[in-house]
């Protein structure tokens, strides 16, 4: 007789409770606990006092417990608490605390002095960096001392530099690396939407049916996330969706890999329209109550050129014109150009149009990094628009970041050129209102922009500014045709202080070098992709005589005679600060969460009202700003609605020809966080990722007679660059195409990378150059 | 008569220029209807990354599995089935076909895995199934003597529980992943072995916090910059 292995139905029902409870908790996403044996050699971490932060590293910004004991950092965990990660986190995250830990930190301020790096007291270094900018101010006025600072600045160290530069001070020359990662992202929202950031949020993942990732490598550059999709893959079966120019780790997890030749997205993004209208997918309720039709200028140019400016002219039009532009754009005369097949571009916007499917896009640098990212942008939000697909759980265009507070601190707090925490400084109203919280003269805040970033390293080549503060970024790796900004930065006559944890290239142009101190050993705010923004205290004493960004700033404003603004107490500067800066965010539409909350829960997202964060903006249901009485209010705009673009393929600023035939592109490793500098001090990471390389696709490669480890030598217009090649391993570019990562600063391939930027947002285009090929 | 050829005339030539005005405007409708036919080549398979997501299929029925600690293989008789550690095993148990080069016959076991009542044991996941050629590498034991004495140094397997570089860390990977570039077949499922069991197989994405341990670096030399030498 069949004998069950319950023996009564009592164990039974115990059994199945247990069962289920397991499955219950794989659902709730558990964090990683290893099995007793794993652990067997791991000293035990009971005496561990666990405080929780943000990591240090991406945009993702997932929440981390850091275990520390006698003063030092010893262990990480991911918290079960954050919604963002749920316990997980990637490599870099779970060894991130190491970065604090390197040998070579920076623990002294350094003078140059004949040549030489010389030792010197805080004091002494600050109170030259003060005199030094006040002698080039009276010298050279004040539009020739700059700051550039990084999406890795704490809101806090935003906050003080933008009100010391712009507010102080007087110059606009405010800017931050984020110009080189997310300008793109900030543009397309606010000439599709009139206010930037997401609308939707990282839950939209739980919701969505189909993810369609546009030239994003998730699987490395946002693990977390991806384990996400992976885990409703897992759940609900969900489609993952990999539109790119290059295949990778993530076309290895994806359901479905479609590669298209770079730029040709633009193209590609039309065809999807012109389907979706041509196949009456249109939600054509949706398009009559919340959008308008527009078209800007177009042979923008690139931006090559010095003194490069551009302002586009948004002029409405029709839908119907609208349908004719697209007509360009069949699925038949884009396969060509994209070198998608009409059944691929097909196959994408039938999951687009399918009215059954919830969509979620996700992007990164390759739309950001292109010299027309700002249409890129906008012609996925056309999509999204035109189906009715946004605003709503599961149906979401995601513009991911890169960085832990690009968000929070360069696109909130405004430390961009022509930016205020609130508003723009060309707006009477909005520098009036900043002046005020500032306590500043209105006539202080200088209404004209000055330079983004390519054109203020070369405002700094050609001398007309002559100062400039770098803080918590590596200019010096990360500029495009490198070799032009640091010649020039190298210049008689400039002054350069960097405030950094360990020596870079760009400490190595450095005249001041300013030891800081970095993450958890300061108290601080950062702010992710999805509009959370989460507080940490400061757990560790920072090494030697370093100082946070915050108090750099603070010291030398005080010294150049701001007291008046600077007002605030050493013991509790962080809460003054940000109870300051929230009073530019009041009101539904950016309310920002009290520090008391943040210091509680893993973060908040904004708009945060009536004591609850707002998942979903634009959407009635969900968004306390909404005001039309109607389901959707995209009030960023005056009347309420969104805008569909009318934006036409236009080529790269320098494509492939006979004596450059190959693409060179760029980007990261899931080993290695932007340039290194951190990362590379980890011994993990190191050892997994050791130096850059060259992909190469196998053809090419075989044509060539190169093996993975031989060296290549690229050429392009701007030099040289040898590097050891990578056939059929992390990635694998499309035939005549190469790709190198730019973490190895014994390999800058940013030498050879050119300047060429999206004229809207003044983004380089990273992605983008044509190169020569050879065995070295 | 002229008349009746006029009309004849007449009709050949509407004729005529019918059947040119036909196949011309036959052959323009072609010209616009047709769309070249691309040849759209499928995206290169990238072996090292493409098999950490094989089996990811199963991951939620190795979460779910209980742990049958009865009948799980340990570390040491793992190690001590390989020549050397990351050895191809040899085949523990008697094999009935012996002409053959293993494939379906092997495969029947060793693609999914589960329980053997002869052997009392559970079948290992291979993490190459689709090498069919089994026996090429693995090889059944026939004696358990040497036929001369061997001084062969068998260098232990790596450790578990010390590849981690801090206390809860993910440990690193200590072996090579060449054809064992899927981690679920050994690391997840009622045959691994006990101490290299996984708990968490639903991650899938493996290689996002476990990374491998490089050996090339270890004679490169600590990356000083220069202007921290005369610190």
């Amino acid at each position: 007789m069949y004998q069950s292995v319950f023996t009564n139905r009592r164990e039974f029902i115990k059994k199945m409770a247990v069962l289920s409870a397991m499955t219950a908790a794989a659902g709730m996403f558990p964090g990683i606990i290893f099995a007793e044996e794993q652990e067997k050699g791991i000293p035990d971490g009971a005496n561990l006092d666990w405080k929780k932060a943000p990591c240090r590293f991406c945009g993702v910004g997932c929440g981390v417990l850091i275990g520390t004991e006698n003063g030092k950092a010893i262990a990480v965990k991911g918290d079960p608490k954050s919604p963002v990660n749920k316990g997980l986190c990637c490599v870099k995250g779970y060894h991130s605390i190491m970065a604090m830990y390197g040998k070579d930190r920076l623990k002294k301020p350094l003078v140059k002095k004949n040549g030489r790096y010389v030792e010197t007291s805080m004091k002494e270094a600050l109170d030259l960096v003060a005199s030094k900018m006040q002698e080039t101010i009276k010298e050279h006025g004040k539009d020739a001392v700059s700051i550039y600072g990084s999406g890795q600045w704490t809101i806090p160290d935003g906050y003080v530099a933008s009100k010391l530069f712009k507010g102080c001070i007087g110059t606009n020359n405010v800017e931050a690396n984020a110009r080189l990662c997310m300008a793109t992202a900030v543009t397309g929202f606010l000439s599709s939407f009139g206010l930037d950031e997401p609308m939707g949020c990282y839950e939209d993942i739980d919701y969505a049916d189909t993810f369609v990732l546009w030239g994003n490598n998730m699987a490395e550059m946002h693990p977390v996330l991806f384990s996400r999709l992976l885990d409703q893959r897992l759940k609900r079966g969900v489609k993952i969706i990999d539109f790119a120019t290059r295949t990778t780790r993530t076309s290895m997890a994806a359901d479905k890999t479609i590669i298209f030749n770079p730029q040709t997205d633009l193209a590609v993004a039309n065809a999807i329209c012109y389907e979706i209208i041509n196949n009456g997918w249109m939600n054509t309720a949706f398009v009559e109550e919340h959008c308008n039709f527009s078209k800007g200028l177009t042979n923008m140019g690139y931006g090559l050129e010095d003194h490069y400016k551009f302002t586009d002219r948004p002029e409405a039009i029709s839908f119907e014109e609208y349908k004719a532009f697209l007509e360009d754009y069949t699925p038949e005369k884009v396969s060509g150009l994209s070198g998608v097949s009409v059944k691929d571009i097909k196959y994408l916007a039938a999951h687009f149009g399918d009215p059954n499917k919830k969509v979620m896009s996700l992007w990164c640098m390759g739309m950001n990094q292109h010299s027309r990212g700002t249409w890129i942008n906008n012609l996925v939000y056309n999509i999204h628009l035109l189906t009715g697909k946004i605003s709503s759980p599961g149906n979401s265009p995601f513009s991911l970041t890169g960085q832990p507070s690009a968000c929070g601190t360069v696109r909130e707090v405004g430390t961009l050129t022509h930016k205020l925490p609130h508003g723009v400084v060309a707006n009477k109203e909005h520098r009036e209102f900043a002046a005020k919280i500032w306590d500043v003269p209105v006539e202080n805040i200088d209404p004209k922009p000055t330079y983004h970033t390519v054109e203020m390293f070369r405002a700094l080549d050609r001398g007309d500014i002559r100062f400039m503060w770098i803080q918590v970024t590596n200019p010096m790796v990360t500029m495009p045709k490198l070799k032009r900004y640091r010649d020039g930065a190298k210049k008689e006559g400039r002054f350069i202080v960097v405030s950094d944890v360990y020596p870079t290239p760009t400490t190595d142009i450095a005249d001041v070098i300013l030891p800081s101190a970095m993450w958890v050993e300061r108290e601080g705010l950062y702010g992710n992709s999805e509009r959370r923004t989460q507080y940490f205290e400061q757990m560790l004493e920072p090494p030697g005589e370093a100082l946070s960004d915050t108090v750099q700033l603070i010291e030398v404003a005080k010294r150049m005679g701001f007291e008046k603004q600077f007002y605030y107490k050493d013991e509790t500067h962080i809460e003054e600060i940000y109870s300051e800066y929230r009073r530019h965010h009041e009101g539904k539409k950016h309310n920002m969460a009290p520090l008391e909350v943040l210091k509680n829960q893993p973060g908040a997202m904004w708009p945060y009202v009536d004591g609850k964060e707002t998942k979903w903006r634009f959407n009635a249901k969900y968004d306390p700003a909404c005001t039309n009485g109607k389901d959707f209010h995209f009030y960023g705009k005056k009347d309420g609605r969104a805008v569909i673009w009318q934006r036409p393929y236009e080529p790269a600023a320098e494509e492939p020809d006979a004596d450059y035939p190959f693409w060179l592109g760029t980007g990261r490793v899931v080993e290695h966080w932007h340039t290194g500098s951190m990362t590379r001090r980890i011994p993990v990471l190191h050892q997994a990722m050791p130096h850059a390389y060259v992909e190469l696709h196998p053809e090419d490669a075989e044509r060539m007679q190169i093996r993975t480890g031989d060296m290549v030598k690229l050429t392009t217009r701007r030099g040289e660059i040898s590097l050891p090649a990578s056939v059929n391993q992390r990635g694998v570019p499309a035939p005549r195409q190469v790709f190198v990562p730019f973490f190895d600063e014994q390999m800058l391939i940013n030498d050879i990378t050119l300047d060429s930027f999206c004229p809207i947002s003044k983004e380089p285009d990273y992605k983008k150059c044509a190169v020569k090929v050879e065995k070295a | 008569m002229k008349k009746r050829l006029g009309i004849l005339l007449v009709f050949g030539i509407l004729f005529v220029g019918f059947s040119a005005n036909w196949t011309y405007s036959y052959y323009q409708g072609l010209e616009e209807a047709y769309i070249p036919i691309m040849e759209t080549k499928a995206p290169p398979v990238i072996p090292s990354e493409k098999k950490v997501f094989e089996r990811s299929e199963y991951a939620l029925d190795y979460l779910n599995m209980p742990q049958d600690e009865n009948h799980q293989r340990t570390l040491e008789s793992y190690y001590d089935n390989r020549a050397y550690p990351g050895a191809p095993p040899s085949i523990p148990h008697p094999v009935k076909e012996k002409l053959g080069m293993g494939g379906n016959i092997c495969l029947q076991c060793h693609q999914n895995g589960g329980f053997v009542q002869k052997f009392n044991a559970y079948a290992p996941v291979t993490p190459h199934p689709e090498m069919i050629n089994c026996k090429q590498c693995h090889v059944e034991q026939q004696t358990k003597n040497y036929f001369a004495a061997t001084d062969f140094y068998k260098k232990p397997g790596p450790a578990v529980g010390v590849n981690s570089a801090l206390p809860g860390s993910p440990p690193t990977i200590p072996h090579q992943l060449q054809m064992r570039e899927n981690c679920l077949s050994c690391h997840a499922g009622p045959a691994a072995v006990k101490e290299l069991w996984v708990d968490h197989p639903e991650r899938v994405n493996c290689r996002q916090c476990h990374v491998p341990q490089q050996q090339e670096v270890e004679n490169v030399e600590l990356f000083v910059r220069a202007n921290t030498v005369d610190q």
